[in-house]
């Protein structure tokens, strides 16, 4: 009926269509961009509100860390001269925390020098002769605090830690660092990394590249339709359903109040391929049957007659597929998920409304050079022939096949570090590379120990026992470096006895742990200490800093400390708990992971259920299933093989594979029963869709979906290349799998599919 | 001619900075004397309280005893004790003021029951890790700064002069002090800090004001950083002038062992 209507009133169909997309497109400038990963978790989610909990009660800042490089060492006047001048002019910006810099000319340290008691940032005024930069250099590199810290033991870099208010503005603050050390001469490099820059950055660039990269896979799809119809008035409809479906989802996502977040920036770039399938279906079977018919109201009415029902089914299982995402418990999937399933449909609306009334108002002259193809394609009746023949050996392969890439799926490791959405030669890449050899790590996650009353960090054997993990924790490959209360007090407890080695200890009593404690406070500013101890002295903080931000080495400390406190018990009252974004990155992975995995099974046993309604036939169901069943488990063991980590982006993938890997199946399946229905020949249906229109439309969606998403590969953000890859590949084995083994399946199970 | 007499008198009296024929310097001179000089000498008992931006409260109950040497303005010398918090309980702290160099600082730690001089970094640190700076409880050298009266104001009821203090050395970290100074007792009811770049950052307010043995004394006052939202809260709970302290009791063997006449 809606065809009828579209074939009737193709100017009316357009115009409703051009109303419809102007109120979405109106909604475009209400956009807001949120670009934080952190945002994958729900505000409420107990970790998130531990971790916000943290910050605040240690005075703790998201960290960018800038390191400074100087081959023939950083003790030298000049050099140190810019270090204290960037930290003076770091502490300007807006947005840092300028008293919480950790630099060699803001943080104190205690000293003794003839007898008297110095509290005082080592690179408080600049040395000058080569005695008084001696005399920097032991007091830094001999002192715990500082060495790996804030120098690297080689003395030849030298590192500015630089809190900030929020992760938000972590690119726009190291925009301003930049310009800082950019206007510096002198042999000195510059190094700039730390988690929040990575995910700010990521976020900034996000955008960017979805501006070059979806306009690039629309032109693509626009020239590879272009080769397969060789006719711009057919190419275009399906150009047009494409942008205006993805149009009025993104419309429609923000007019209703979403944020566009990492996820559904994506959405344009998944639902072009998507939404243009249909388009290519109703195209290909107009292309092969025009020059027959040469009446376009009736080769219409002839396509639309077989293609309706395929066309509908794949889309309703596609967008089931995805609506399912709503079940997940990440708020931007759940959002990413509902809004593809309607732009699904979006596209369907289109494919059976704007196609049929757009090709009405095709000049039947721009038609007549339209050739058509003998119905058959050679190479197609090649594979045919091999997969009837041969079904047995196809079928039989094909199992073994499953059964290596099963293996494969097995090798798979979970793990990600946001740090590597980025290129090798990506100046964060590189900075966190560099940094990472020189001092203790730029990947700053926090221990935290809890006692039960106020004074329970003073506690010597709280204290204690803290430096005695720290020094288990040190032994650890992956670990650079620890910060803690403890040594602190084993400074001062040295420093007041004039430097002997005997009193580099943490006292016996807790009085004087508490003296020390208060000696520092007093001869220092009231904010101090807050980075190590909370207000009441109830919690103290461990500085954990790693090498590595790759979620799997974060989780091996965890579990080695987990481990080590299984052997040695924590004192009495004293619990322990971790924070700081790379742990928060690991119980992120966990919840995705386990959310992505089972949204991704649910949709499986619902499109399963949809397939049984549709085919009122067990075995029909199982069959259309096996494709997909197929390109997932080979894509999946593809990766593992490769030895590519399974990460966010992958994931994120995984919930996808659905929507495009069951639509062949679907279109031959039941374009075949359709067929057999008619002609109740079993040999000529089978014939007829693997050889004729419906195999080729399937192969022509096929190179469309696969060679369409390969635009991502250009960019330079490695989840794009990523997501790019796997779909291409995922469309390729579901097209092979349909158009291959398909056949010999049925040709097999004749018996039962009748 | 008299009417020219009348004019310049009624201007006199619209601007009474002119009036009174008192300049800033004199007026910040005057509130110095007023502020951290009065009596020969003084013994409070203080509590302190370190209030963190999430409202968690570190306490502090000292007592501190003070001698001035010289006019006001000039040499003074504070002994500080240590009540609370209870594992600090002991610890004893002395400084010399002096009006032209740095101060010397002492700190005794009975758990060592050792003395240890601590260096006097620069007089806008913190107080005994307070948000006053060391400078906000022994003074700045009036010379130190160029003072200008920028205009008058009430505060709570009260008629203050205002004034603008801009150092003259690059040697402190804020750019320039307002104080709202009482035109009666030249106490400073208020206090505003800019730093470097210019912005607000530290502002002092005087909370209560008692009359003690005839001396108005500001015995509750406030210092709060608005740029951290740290703040220290100080109570005078006992106050007494003229006590006779002995210069004697300035010495570091007093401070290993604090006489019981002065603290209980």
């Amino acid at each position: 009926m809606i065809i009828e209507f579209s074939l009737k009133r193709p100017r009316t169909v357009i115009f409703i269509t051009l109303i419809i997309t102007i109120i979405f497109a109106s909604q475009f400038p209400k956009v807001r961009i949120d670009t934080d990963p952190e945002n994958m978790l729900s505000p409420d989610e107990p970790v998130r509100v531990f971790h916000n909990q943290v910050k605040k009660e240690f005075g703790i800042n998201e960290m960018i860390v800038l390191g400074i490089v100087r081959d023939d060492g950083i003790f030298n006047p000049d050099t140190l001269k810019k270090i204290s001048e960037i930290t003076d002019r770091v502490k300007r910006i807006k947005g840092v925390v300028a008293d919480d810099i950790v630099s060699l000319s803001a943080t104190n340290n205690v000293i003794a020098r003839d007898g008297t008691l110095i509290v005082r940032p080592p690179l408080q005024r600049i040395p000058q002769g080569p005695e008084d930069v001696e005399r920097l250099k032991r007091e830094v590199l001999d002192n715990p605090l500082f060495r790996d810290r804030l120098v690297s033991s080689d003395g030849k870099g030298a590192a500015i830690y630089i809190p900030i208010v929020s992760k938000e503005i972590a690119h726009e603050v190291g925009e301003e660092i930049r310009r800082i050390y950019s206007s510096m001469k002198g042999p000195e490099r510059y190094y700039m990394a730390g988690l929040p820059l990575a995910e700010d950055t990521f976020g900034a660039e996000m955008f960017k590249q979805m501006a070059i990269v979806a306009p690039l896979a629309g032109g693509l799809l626009m020239i590879l339709l272009w080769f397969m119809f060789r006719r711009l008035t057919l190419v275009l409809p399906a150009m047009v359903v494409a942008m205006l479906s993805v149009l009025w989802t993104m419309g429609a996502m923000i007019g209703m109040g979403f944020t566009v977040h990492i996820m559904s920036s994506m959405i344009p770039v998944f639902l072009m391929p998507i939404a243009v399938c249909d388009s290519v279906h109703v195209l290909s079977d107009f292309y092969e049957k025009y020059p027959r018919l040469k009446d376009k109201a009736r080769v219409l009415r002839e396509v639309f007659g077989e293609l309706f029902k395929p066309m509908l089914y794949t889309s309703l299982t596609t967008a089931v597929g995805f609506a399912n995402l709503a079940w997940a418990k990440i708020p931007p999937v759940r959002v990413f998920g509902l809004f593809v399933a309607l732009g699904v449909m979006f596209a369907w609306l289109l494919t059976i409304t704007l196609v049929p009334a757009s090709l009405m108002l095709i000049n039947p002259r721009r038609l007549e050079e339209i050739k058509g193809r003998n119905e058959k394609s050679r190479l197609l009746s090649a594979f045919t022939r091999l997969s009837v023949k041969r079904s047995r050996l196809v079928v039989t392969t094909g199992v073994l096949l499953l059964a290596v890439a099963i293996y494969g799926v097995t090798t798979l490791r979970v793990n990600d570090n946001p740090v590597k959405w980025f290129k090798k030669d990506h100046p964060i890449r590189v900075a966190d590379t560099v940094l990472n050899r020189i001092i203790g790590g730029t990947y700053i996650s926090y221990l935290i120990f809890e006692g039960k009353d106020a004074d329970s960090i003073k506690e010597p054997q709280v204290v204690k026992y803290i430096e005695a993990l720290q020094k288990y924790l040190a032994e650890h490959h992956l670990v650079g470096k620890t910060t803690s209360v403890a040594d602190v007090i084993k400074r001062i407890n040295y420093v007041l006895h004039d430097e002997d080695k005997e009193f580099n200890k943490i006292p016996d009593r807790k009085e004087t742990i508490g003296q020390y404690l208060f000696l520092l406070l007093m001869s220092s500013k009231p904010d101090e200490l807050d980075n190590l101890v909370d207000y009441d002295f109830r919690k103290a903080n461990v500085w954990v800093q790693l090498r590595s931000g790759d979620n799997r080495d974060m989780t091996a400390v965890v579990e080695s400390v987990s481990k080590y406190i299984k052997e040695n018990p924590l004192p009495e009252g004293v619990k322990i708990q971790w924070s700081g974004l790379p742990y928060l990155n690991i119980v992120w992975q966990k919840l995705m992971v386990k959310g992505m995995l089972k949204a991704t099974v649910g949709s499986y046993w619902v499109v399963f259920i949809l397939l049984l309604i549709q085919f009122r036939s067990f075995w029909w169901a199982i069959i259309s299933m096996l494709p997909l069943t197929f390109s997932i488990v080979f894509s999946y063991g593809i990766i593992g093989f490769a030895g590519k980590d399974y990460d966010m982006p992958i994931a994120v993938c995984s919930t996808l594979t659905l929507g495009l890997g069951i639509d062949f199946a679907i279109h031959f399946c039941q374009r075949f029963r359709q067929r057999y229905l008619k002609t109740g020949s079993y040999r000529d249906s089978l014939l007829w869709t693997t050889e004729g229109e419906p195999t080729i439309a399937i192969a022509r969606n096929a190179i469309v979906v696969g060679l369409g998403f390969l635009p991502l590969v250009l960019a330079t953000l490695t989840p794009y290349i990523t997501v790019g890859l796997f779909f291409g590949s995922l469309a390729l084995f579901a097209g092979l799998t349909t158009i291959f083994y398909l056949p010999s399946l049925v040709e097999i199970f004749k018996g039962r599919l009748a | 001619m008299r009417k020219y007499i009348l004019i310049v008198f009624i201007v006199l009296l619209l601007c009474p900075g002119l009036s009174f024929g008192i300049t800033a310097r004199e007026i910040m001179a005057k509130s110095q004397e007023a502020f951290l000089y009065p009596g020969k000498d003084m013994k409070i008992r203080v509590e302190m309280r370190l209030i963190s931006s999430s409202g968690k409260v570190r306490l502090r109950e000292l007592t501190m005893l003070r001698k001035n040497f010289g006019p006001p303005g000039g040499q003074q010398k504070y002994f500080i004790y240590f009540h609370r918090p209870a594992d600090v309980k002991g610890m004893t702290f002395m400084v010399y003021k002096y009006p032209q160099r740095d101060d010397d600082r002492w700190l005794f730690i009975p758990a060592l029951n050792m003395v240890r001089r601590i260096a006097a970094r620069d007089k806008t640190s913190s107080f005994v890790g307070s948000d006053f700076t060391y400078e906000d409880v022994s003074g700045r050298d009036i010379d130190d700064d160029r003072h200008d009266l920028v205009k008058e104001e009430s505060v709570d009821g009260r008629d203050c002069f205002v004034v603008k203090s801009i150092p003259k050395k690059q040697d402190v970290n804020y750019s320039y002090k307002l104080s709202w100074i009482d035109k009666e007792s030249f106490l400073p009811l208020k206090e505003e800090y800019y730093d470097l770049s210019g912005n607000l950052y530290r502002v002092f307010t005087a909370e209560e004001i008692k009359d003690i043995q005839g001396i108005p004394t500001v015995t509750k006052r406030r210092m709060r950083n608005v740029q951290s939202g740290h703040q220290t809260e100080v109570v005078f709970k006992e106050v007494s002038y003229d006590i006779g302290l002995t210069d004697r009791l300035f010495t570091e063997r007093f401070l290993k062992m604090p006489p019981r006449r002065w603290i209980k």
